[in-house]
């Protein structure tokens, strides 16, 4: 969001999924799509079908990778590196929209310069992408008009995140595709709502629509519709929130349907932030980990039991419509919020939903024209600025939201924790299909715990081999911050020197062993990138130890057996 | 045939509401949003006879997407059973059929008796398909449009009226205390019948029958590597099989409510998840997706045919229009005839 801001002006989907069935190049780099958006990633099948080219940059074989007619295989955090070689590509050999780079953007010249020194051969030595394949991919997706370029969580969970989406902006002005079908600069927003969460302005420094809570006007427009005095500065964004609850700056915090303690990195320093806290409030559907720090618990209601809209990765705002009453006594998060704020002296005034969508409409240009009643088809997609307004496929067709597009000269950095002797590979973490986040519903429905029952590690056959480990062993993983024992599962999707685990998993909560290290501008975590090692729990699997049978005691013995494997051996 | 019968489309609400006073009437029904499922009619003028051919199928009435079986606590247990009385109306031949299907399969070998006391308390009132959809092929399956047989009552829209076609004695019962409603038909009524089979018919815009393609399979000539193209594709939603009318996984789990009591439940399982069936040692029996893709087809494609004499598809095109991958029971077909 913050990248495409400083570029463009405004942070969203450019363009529309439906278009994707008619693009002739699908650029996807740092998305496992049809694993995490499944219905994007079937209209990409489709697009392919129809002889578009694919092409997918992650350092993992995922399923959408096998479809590709390019797999660029980069080493984790390396993203940089990556687009300004296409983007060296792309100026020498002169496939560069000259005419679109000086009428609608600005900056190009320092941009250029730094891009010079990222030759194919540079690229490659830093990303292990081959040089001639970083040349193929600049020209293919050069020289096709409709080419769409998507990222998600993969580039943007870096210590380089907002940088890693810079350099797709740039890459996409620098060809000009963009302001048009079938083109564009997509992000893969993950949950159903989180563009809608960030429209309403659920971030530190904006109001709804992004509207800067810094511009006077702004933030005057705001008072008077609200009446009330409002900060004059930012507030905190998440990681900065849990320091300062450490520091005892922060003493008090509400937390509305998160899990932190096991979304985000280096939960021990949550724990311990949650802890110190003098009051802590929490609203969830269902008691979490977090929950359990709470002094006080406010259930909410699902999204079956409540009424609202939900707006999806392409600004499309979708109407939600209750399908079952609220059971045992949970509200819908707007009457919990509503009445606690009547209580603190402030009435709201709120009936309905739409009454709220009302007033957002109205200080929200962008949202202007969209109303509940309005939305009964298949919604709108903002900017939608007047009732008569019938919403906006494709975004920057005349000029950018900020007039001229931006390039930022981006200098590739390495990721905040090097691998060393000590700890060798390259942990990534991220989501598999089966499990959503914390799995605060998936964890209570059988059926999708049974298809992923345990955490697992993906390990590359040859590191596994040279380590010893066997498949659906247990391993520990081990790193700077703390350790945990998962599943091995040895395959060749993970390439060597780097290992994968997912996060959604409380028993292995893999970020009690990630990196705090923070993107310095949007402030994401570096979930992507860690040093760690990886260790067979069991260190001699293939030796047998012979055990007394005893009735009573068998089960008591193997398992302390298993508890102290060092002990045993030493005996 | 029991007996052919004609009714007059006006009579038709009276004929329902009667029918309601002694049974649930279901019925394709539009929600206040537009969505048109099979649900409890209270207002018959709000049935729509219009919806398309991939509304939910009937198979949840007497297959339960989650059924109670029993309740246990420290005193005992306590079978749990649903005896109410149901009329299904506006379902369509490929529905009619598959229930058919279900019928011979829970009904064979190992007598499901959940299955069957839902099923003899249920009866169908099915309306021979004059719309077909873009995406159905059960003409070439022998699933419909009309049936021959395999039915409670087939109702034929012939304009101001249906021609009722009584295909067994729970359809019988139906009609036998309103004789006073029905006609009989003549040859008018034959003749327009006739010619709306012929129209019907002739809007199809697939034509697949199954067997040049289960002839191809059974000879070998199909390799290995088709199928890998194919799971490939799978996006492992298992939305086929739960949208399907034939597919019939479930999983038996026990849920505690409290600590001294609880339920078993069955639930719709799917074969194409990489868990189902999953063994203890956590042996998952299908763990590569390429096992679990060719078991579906070969499921329908061969097994059923064995079994019963019947492909195990009734082209009712649901598959085609959930499949994320494109990788459903016609387009398969299509690319190996």
């Amino acid at each position: 969001m913050a990248g495409l801001a400083s570029a463009f002006g405004s942070g969203a989907m450019t363009n529309s999924i439906e278009e994707i069935d008619n693009a002739r190049v699908l650029f996807v780099i740092g998305s496992n799509t049809t694993e995490q958006h499944p219905m994007i990633g079937m209209h990409m099948l489709d697009a392919v079908d129809k002889g578009a080219t694919l092409i997918v940059a992650d350092p993992r074989q995922t399923q959408i990778a096998k479809f590709a007619r390019i797999h660029l295989r980069q080493k984790s955090g390396t993203d940089v590196a990556l687009l300004n070689g296409i983007m060296n590509v792309v100026i020498n050999e002169g496939l560069v929209d000259i005419g679109f780079v000086k009428r609608r953007t600005e900056k190009f010249d320092e941009f250029e310069k730094i891009v010079m020194g990222y030759s194919p051969e540079v690229a490659e030595k830093i990303t292990g992408v081959p040089a001639n394949e970083i040349k193929r991919v600049a020209r293919i997706y050069a020289t096709e008009k409709r080419s769409m370029l998507f990222y998600s969580m993969g580039i943007t969970q870096h210590v380089t995140g907002v940088d890693n989406v810079r350099s797709c902006a740039n890459l996409v002005m620098l060809t000009a595709h963009i302001g048009q079908p079938m083109t564009g600069l997509n992000p893969l927003r993950g949950q159903n709502n989180v563009q809608g969460a960030c429209d309403m302005g659920a971030l530190p420094e904006v109001y709804s629509g992004y509207q800067r809570v810094s511009d006077a006007k702004a933030r005057r427009k705001f008072e008077n519709a609200w009446g009330r005095k409002l900060p004059v500065g930012p507030g905190l964004t998440l990681t900065e929130m849990f320091d300062s609850a450490l520091k005892g700056k922060i003493r008090a915090m509400y937390i509305m349907g998160e899990n932190p303690v096991i979304s985000d990195p280096g939960a021990v320093h949550v724990k311990e932030a949650l802890k110190k806290l003098d009051f802590l409030v929490v609203q969830d559907i269902f008691m979490s980990d977090t929950a359990e720090f709470a002094d006080v618990v406010l259930p909410a209601v699902s999204f079956a039991e409540k009424d609202g809209t939900f707006t999806n990765t392409e600004r499309r705002v979708q109407k939600l419509r209750k399908a079952i009453r609220p059971m045992y006594g949970a509200m819908p998060d707007w009457k919990i919020i509503t009445g606690i704020s009547g209580k603190m002296g402030y009435d709201m005034g709120y009936r309905a939903t739409h009454e709220i969508m009302e007033e957002a409409a109205l200080l929200t240009p962008a949202y202007g024209g969209i109303l509940h009643h309005r939305l009964d088809d298949f919604g709108l997609q903002w900017p939608c600025p007047d009732i008569n307004h019938n919403g906006t496929p494709f975004l920057h067709r005349k000029k950018f939201t900020k007039g001229l597009g931006t390039f930022n000269p981006i200098d590739f950095v390495p990721p905040a924790e090097p691998v060393d002797d000590e700890y060798p590979f390259i942990l990534t973490t991220g989501r598999i299909y089966f499990r959503y986040h914390t799995a605060t519903m998936c964890g209570r429905t059988s059926t999708l715990k049974r298809e992923e029952p345990e955490c697992f590690i993906e390990i590359n056959r040859k590191d596994a081999g040279k380590l010893e480990i066997k498949n659906h062993s247990k391993v520990r993983v081990l790193s700077r911050r703390g350790e945990i024992v998962v599943n091995a599962l040895v395959t060749d999707k993970t390439p060597e020197g780097i290992v994968f685990i997912p996060f959604h998993f409380r028993e292995a909560a893999v970020n009690l062993i990630t990196n705090t290290a923070v993107d310095p501008v949007a402030k994401i975590p570096e979930f992507k990138v860690c040093a760690v090692r990886v260790v067979p729990l069991m260190p001699n699997p293939g030796s047998r130890q012979t055990v007394p049978y005893d009735k009573k005691n068998d089960i008591k013995i193997l398992l302390d057996l298993y508890e102290e494997p060092e002990a045993e051996h030493e005996g | 045939m029991k007996g052919d019968f004609v009714l007059n489309k006006a009579h038709l609400s009276y004929w329902l509401r009667q029918l309601r006073k002694e049974s649930d009437l279901i019925a394709p029904l539009r929600s206040v949003d537009g969505d048109i499922i099979l649900s409890s009619v209270t207002g018959i003028h709000d049935i729509a006879l219009d919806c398309p051919a991939n509304i939910p199928s009937p198979k949840e009435f007497i297959f339960p997407q989650k059924e109670e079986m029993f309740k246990f606590s420290d005193k005992g247990a306590a079978i749990l059973n649903n005896g109410r009385k149901r009329v299904i109306f506006g379902v369509r031949s490929c529905d009619m059929s598959a229930v058919a299907l279900l019928d011979r399969f829970y009904g064979g070998l190992f007598e499901d008796g959940f299955y069957i006391s839902r099923r003899k308390n249920t009866i169908f009132i099915s309306i021979a398909c004059n719309n077909p959809d873009p995406t159905c092929f059960c003409i070439g399956l022998g699933a419909g449009p009309y049936l021959k047989s395999g039915f409670d009552i087939q109702l034929t829209d012939l304009g101001d009226r249906y021609l009722v076609q009584i295909g067994s004695k729970e359809g019988q019962s139906l009609i036998k205390n309103f004789r006073h409603l029905f006609q009989r038909p003549g040859k008018a009524d034959y003749d327009d019948q006739y010619e709306a089979n012929l129209s019907s018919q002739s809007k199809f815009e697939k034509r697949i029958t199954l067997e040049n393609v289960r002839q191809k399979i059974l000879s070998g000539k199909v390799e290995d590597s088709f199928w890998e193209s194919v799971a490939l594709r799978c996006f492992e939603c298992g939305g086929c099989v739960y949208e399907c009318p034939l597919c019939t996984c479930f999983n038996v789990i026990d849920w505690k409510e409290t600590s001294d009591k609880g339920v078993r439940m069955r639930l719709w399982d799917t074969c194409m998840f990489k868990g189902f069936t999953k063994m203890a040692g956590n042996v998952l029996p299908a763990e590569k997706k390429i096992m679990r893709t060719k078991r579906w087809f070969f499921h329908k494609l061969i097994y059923y045919p064995e079994q019963f004499g019947k492909f195990g598809c009734v082209g009712c095109g649901r598959c085609t229009i959930t499949c994320p991958g494109r990788i459903d029971m016609a387009t398969i077909a299509n690319k190996l005839d």
